[in-house]
């Protein structure tokens, strides 16, 4: 589904990936852990296209189409989802108005008629209680004075609605606490099946005895220097990155 | 609050369609018209004085309406105080000063005395209207927004006439209200802006041609939308309107106005009066959508749009201005209220929106006389291009008003970096037990918000509307519904192309 | 004769007695040359729609003071910061009163501004920065530019921290039915160099006194600048005080306003920037009563990337008395990242006090965060019953309430002994003992 060739990236002039490949099947789930500063958050805002990173080398394939050069919005279109590690503010923006047109926008991209207002309204309200998120949020402006768990739950209510092939969450565990997360978990779970595919991006492994990887990689200074079943996972919150280092080094 | 009439139903302004059918392709397709809209000229057949000023052509016109003696003697001294006045410089805008010799005063399509019907309307008027998406044959049908239209200088129709005198309401042109009911017209013209006002004010009482009148009875509640719709057709013209809204003691009306101009290189002027009066517990909501042509994209043409527009609340009255300004070369206007009587109210919402070389000088002032009186003022600017939009405000608490509270909002948001926003607000108080809070920002739109609305696939241009519109959304909330519609499609186009 | 002609006949007669040098003559006879076309500001102007100056310019005021005009030390002691060692420079009716000051020159001039001007070696510095960042337009400072001749001359040299405060005081002795003084200011703090100074003007009767002072700050590469204004003269004295600040990059400056006494109180304070990172801090108290009047007409004219100001004015108004804030935020299309704030928070206590306001935004960058608030209220009355039930009686509450409103301005005064004596008379203002630590 997802294939990153021999990527490289930059940001002003400096280089964060030196060569990434990694592929994620449907139905798989991937994590990928990592020290602070390897490059994390950086692949996943190049895998959806921000424009602050400049790719240098290297593809990425979308079911088999080189999306590298695409506008995000087009990335998001065929299926690219990042629940984003810090979620923008958008006053005056309720999440009902900004996930309609969302998912309007998308439709239209992929030539589908809008989605009719009884269709959404009963989507949305069986999402919402997907993530157990109460009514009146929905009517709030987008992120503005949300908590921490209420802007991820909100992300990932938005991946529920969107229904992405690839969804890569990044840190989503920062900032929440024990409930939250594990209804954001049970939300990821619930939406995960044979034709999507899960990137989890964090720093702990925390979040990862909730939603279970199929495949665990090391990220260090911009490359995947480790590969490993779920144990990797705990093998790290155990000991640390320093002995993959040393591993490395030796 | 007052709750709308659930079983009327009402049409939009514009569209006759009902909005909420409004899809996304309906967006496309205007929204790849990138040009003015309302951009076309119609070819009527059509009356216009020789352009220039002077007392012959203010007695002229009024002649020509067939306005009794005291109605040419107020015209007369407007336009006598005019010629000792000077246009005002003070505002934050820049233009070449309109010469008013070259302005014809007078404009108006051919036609016989009156329209009994509207069969007898010029068909290429009627053309106009549905161009503009006033159908007034569905209008008709559908019990909906009352209306007066004024094209160039004259008042073309009025339609549900018959439906609102049921109710005592009067809502026609103002010149047929000078001729049937010139003892109201004589009793509140010209009290709230009085002839010598301002500069503008002046020249409109001289040469004013038409424009609407409406007067709710005591104790009336309009069941419908109130609305007057102007259009300078005619080249070479100016249009000057004048409006005068009389709520009687606990009456409420509602009332729209929008405006359009033909495309054109030459810049034509338009200088307005409305004039409101809210009697003891009166409340008067007036509305205005203003898209007169705002130039092409070097700034060449388009209106001159030097408004005055005030409201006078007795006891207990309330006033609401709401305003979207996208329009227009240069804006020059500040509806204002004057809160004479205890327990007033005024308030003021307004969008203005400038993209290439518009400037706009707008705001409002809020004159609290009364005791316990309270004013609020949300002013959203949006700037884009090489434009100018400026917030000019004043809060003024005389000595006699005991508690007046005033809360006031000013906000800009700029796009790009060749644009200006400028916020100038006056807070005068006179009384120790005075409340005012004022607050404003200047914000841009973040990279990082468009990059998320991108991600969750809304393009570019659509997440600059979609967050315009949170911005504005304090302001557009306070609109009719169907203006509200319009307004937003309205800012996504005001503002097409201004993000690189 | 008007003041106006009194004052362009009386610039001959100054002209004659004072061996200038040419570039000298040169500005002052431009400066007069403004101030003879434009006059006096009036009401008319927008820059003063709200401070008119008609009733002070009918004074007859004498432009030239006569000579030694001695005071005692101990009459005014209390004027001075005298718990610390400080340099000084003093003024009496205008004229400098060394037995009073505390000048020096080494390792950096604290002298007079009459030195600076004739002395040859100081001409180098005079041509860099005598009259340089004051307005050449504003007929005020124009006029003060034409008269220049006394005052305090600040040169603090690259790296230099220097370790007192510097005071300079302006005391009018009365002798004079009515007097009129322009001192001339001119403080340069070099690279990374760091000073404070405390200005104050005060009478010593009550025959009326109209100064108009203008005061030059130019604030070298990561200089650091504080400087206080003291303002709480007899009702008989009238200050126009036009103070204008050069920052270069990375410097921090700081003035602070505590306008308390005087009739009419006009402050113009303009900040301009010439470099990338500066800070710029604008505060002020201003509590008055009767009928006095105080005018704060602030600019910072942003004109480079990633600096940012502060503004923070507090007002409390007894009596008839008149409150002006005038702020204005300038920022120009290149001065992205600019952060800049302002506050205006006003009290009205007395029934007949005004208070007019007017903050200002013009902002030509997009990337910017820029706001300012303004508020009028009264004192929280349920904050005033919770300290009446737990027995402080009202008017001590009311002071108390009153002190805590000017503490985001007090607390950023650096020098202790000043903070102190700043609460003194806050306190003596509410007419308070106050019972509490200051």
């Amino acid at each position: 589904m997802l294939q990153i060739k021999n990527l490289h990236a930059s940001v002003e002039d400096k280089d964060i990936l030196k060569g990434i490949n990694l592929e994620i099947k449907a139905g798989e789930v991937h994590a990928i852990m990592g020290p602070n500063g390897a490059g994390k958050s950086t692949l996943s805002s190049i895998i959806a296209g921000n424009e602050n990173y400049e790719v240098t080398e290297g593809e990425i394939f979308l079911d088999g189409e080189e999306i590298s050069e695409l506008a995000p919005e087009e990335r998001a279109h065929k299926g690219v989802f990042l629940s984003f590690q810090y979620p923008v503010e958008i006053p005056g923006v309720s999440v009902t108005n900004f996930i309609k047109t969302a998912i309007n926008e998308k439709r239209k991209a992929n030539g589908e008629e809008e989605m009719p207002a009884n269709e959404m309204l009963k989507k949305i309200r069986e999402k919402s209680e997907l993530l157990e998120m109460d009514r009146k949020f929905l009517s709030r402006s987008l992120n503005e004075g949300f908590s921490g768990g209420e802007k991820k739950r909100n992300e990932i209510f938005q991946m529920a609605m969107l229904e992405p092939k690839i969804a890569i969450l990044d840190e989503t565990d920062s900032g929440l606490d024990i409930d939250a997360l594990r209804i954001v978990a049970n939300g990821v779970n619930k939406l995960k099946n044979e034709n999507n595919a899960v990137l989890v991006i964090t720093h702990y492994q925390r979040l990862l005895d909730y939603i279970v990887p199929d495949f665990v990689h090391v990220l260090m200074d911009g490359k995947i220097v480790k590969t490993g079943g779920a144990d990797l996972a705990l093998e790290l919150e155990e000991k640390g990155y320093d002995w993959i280092k040393q591993e490395q080094t030796a | 609050m007052h709750k709308e009439l659930v079983d009327v139903e009402r049409v939009s302004l514009y569209k006759s369609k009902n909005m909420s059918k409004y899809t996304e392709d309906d967006l496309k397709v205007e929204l790849e018209n990138k040009e003015y809209e309302y951009g076309f000229y119609t070819d009527i057949e059509s009356e216009t004085f020789p352009a220039g000023l002077n007392e012959d052509i203010v007695r002229a016109i009024s002649k020509k309406k067939n306005e009794p003696q005291w109605m040419t003697d107020w015209r007369l001294e407007a336009f006598r105080a005019w010629q000792q006045m000077e246009e005002p410089e003070w505002a934050n805008v820049n233009y070449e000063k309109p010469d008013f010799q070259a302005v014809s005063y007078y404009s108006a399509p051919k036609k016989k005395d009156k329209y009994a019907s509207l069969d007898e309307v010029d068909p290429e008027l009627l053309e106009t209207f549905k161009k503009l998406g006033i159908s007034l044959d569905e209008q008709k049908k559908l019990a909906g927004v009352a209306m007066d239209i004024v094209v160039d200088s004259v008042s073309v129709a009025t339609t549900f006439k018959k439906t609102l005198a049921e109710k005592g309401i009067i809502f026609m042109s103002i010149s047929e209200a000078i001729q049937e009911h010139p003892e109201l017209v004589k009793k509140y013209l010209g009290t709230v802006v009085p002839q010598k006002d301002n500069f503008y004010a002046a020249l409109n009482s001289a040469v004013f041609s038409d424009g609407s009148f409406c007067y709710i009875p005591k104790g009336v509640r309009c069941p419908m939308e109130l609305s007057t719709y102007f259009r300078i057709n005619q080249g070479g013209t100016g249009q000057f309107e004048r409006t005068l809204v009389i709520a009687d003691e606990g009456s409420y009306v509602s009332y729209l106005e929008g405006c359009t101009a033909p495309s054109r290189d030459e810049n034509q002027l338009h200088a307005a009066v409305v004039e409101l009066i809210a009697l003891d517990d009166a409340e008067i909501k007036y509305s205005t959508v203003q898209n007169w042509y705002p130039g092409n994209k070097e700034g060449k043409g388009g209106v001159f749009n030097f408004v005055t527009k005030r409201g006078l609340c007795e006891k207990n009255a309330k006033i609401s201005w709401t305003q979207v300004e996208t329009g227009s070369a240069v804006t020059w206007k500040y509806p204002s209220c004057v809160l004479k009587g205890d327990n007033s109210i005024g308030e003021f919402y307004s969008i203005a929106v400038t993209n290439n070389f518009q400037q706009a000088d707008t705001g409002t002032k809020m004159i609290h006389l009364g005791k316990n009186t309270k004013s609020t003022i949300i002013s959203k600017g949006i700037s884009a291009g090489k434009s100018q939009n400026s917030y000019r405000g004043l809060v003024q608490i005389g000595a006699r008003a005991e508690n007046a509270r005033n809360f006031s909002q000013c906000d800009s948001l700029l796009m790009g970096n060749n644009c200006g926003a400028h916020t100038f607000p006056y807070i005068e108080s006179k009384n120790a037990s005075a409340k005012i809070e004022h607050e404003a920002t200047t914000s841009k739109i973040g990279e990082d918000q468009v990059f998320y609305c991108n991600q969750r696939g809304i393009p570019t241009e659509k997440a600059i509307a979609l967050i315009v519109n949170g911005f504005s959304k304090e302001v557009l909330n306070k609109l009719p519904m169907e203006f509200a519609v319009e307004a937003q499609k309205l800012l996504e186009i005001s503002l097409e192309g201004s993000v690189g | 004769m008007e003041l106006k002609e009194k004052m362009l006949a009386s610039f001959m007669a100054f002209e004659e007695k004072i061996k200038d040098n040419e570039d000298l003559h040169e500005v002052r006879n431009h400066a007069i040359k403004n101030f003879e076309n434009k006059g006096f500001p009036t009401k008319k102007e927008e820059a003063w729609k709200y401070t008119s100056l008609n009733a002070i310019l009918k004074n007859d005021f004498s432009v030239f003071p006569k000579k030694d005009n001695a005071i005692e030390f101990k009459d005014v002691k209390k004027y001075f910061l005298h718990e610390i060692d400080t340099y000084k420079v003093v003024f009496i009716d205008g004229i400098f009163s060394s037995f009073l000051s505390s000048t020096t020159h080494e390792g950096l001039d604290v002298c007079l501004m009459s030195s600076a001007l004739t002395k040859p070696k100081y001409k180098m510095v005079i041509d860099t920065y005598f009259n340089q960042i004051a307005s050449k337009e504003e007929s005020l400072t124009s006029l003060n530019t034409a008269f220049s001749l006394e005052g305090a001359y600040i040169n603090i040299p690259k790296s230099k921290v220097v370790e007192k405060p510097i005071e300079i005081i302006y005391f009018s002795t009365g002798n004079e039915a009515a007097l009129m003084v322009q001192p001339r200011n001119l403080v340069i703090v070099g690279e990374n160099a760091h000073v404070q100074i405390v200005e104050r003007h005060q009478s010593l009767n009550s025959n009326p006194v109209l100064t108009n002072s203008v005061t030059e700050i130019f604030a070298q590469k990561r200089a650091i600048v504080d400087y206080y204004k003291i303002q709480n003269d007899v009702q008989t004295a009238n200050l126009i005080d036009n103070t204008y600040i050069a920052q270069k990059q990375e410097s921090r400056v700081a003035v602070h306003t505590f306008s308390f006494g005087g009739n009419i109180t006009r402050n113009n304070l303009n900040f301009y920037h010439q470099g990338e990172r500066i800070d710029s801090t604008l505060k002020g108290i201003t509590i008055i009563g009767d009928k006095q009047h105080v005018d704060h007409y602030t600019l910072v004219h942003h004109a480079q990337p990633n600096c940012e100001s502060h503004q923070n004015y507090k007002t409390i108004l007894d009596g008839q008395s008149t409150g002006v804030f005038n702020g204005k935020i300038y920022v120009e299309k290149e001065a992205q990242k600019t952060d800049a704030f302002q506050q205006n928070n006003n009290i009205l206590i007395g029934d007949k006090a005004t208070i007019n306001a007017k903050p200002q935004l013009e902002i030509f960058a997009d990337d910017v965060k820029c706001s300012h608030g303004c508020t009028i209220g009264q004192l929280d009355e349920s904050a005033m019953f919770y300290m009446q039930q737990r027995g402080i009686p009202k008017k001590e509450a009311k002071a108390l309430l009153m002190y805590a409103f000017t503490s985001e301005v007090t607390s950023s005064i650096k020098i202790p002994e000043l903070k102190a004596k700043i609460a003194r008379i806050i306190a003596d203002k509410l007419g308070v003992k106050m019972g509490f630590d200051l």
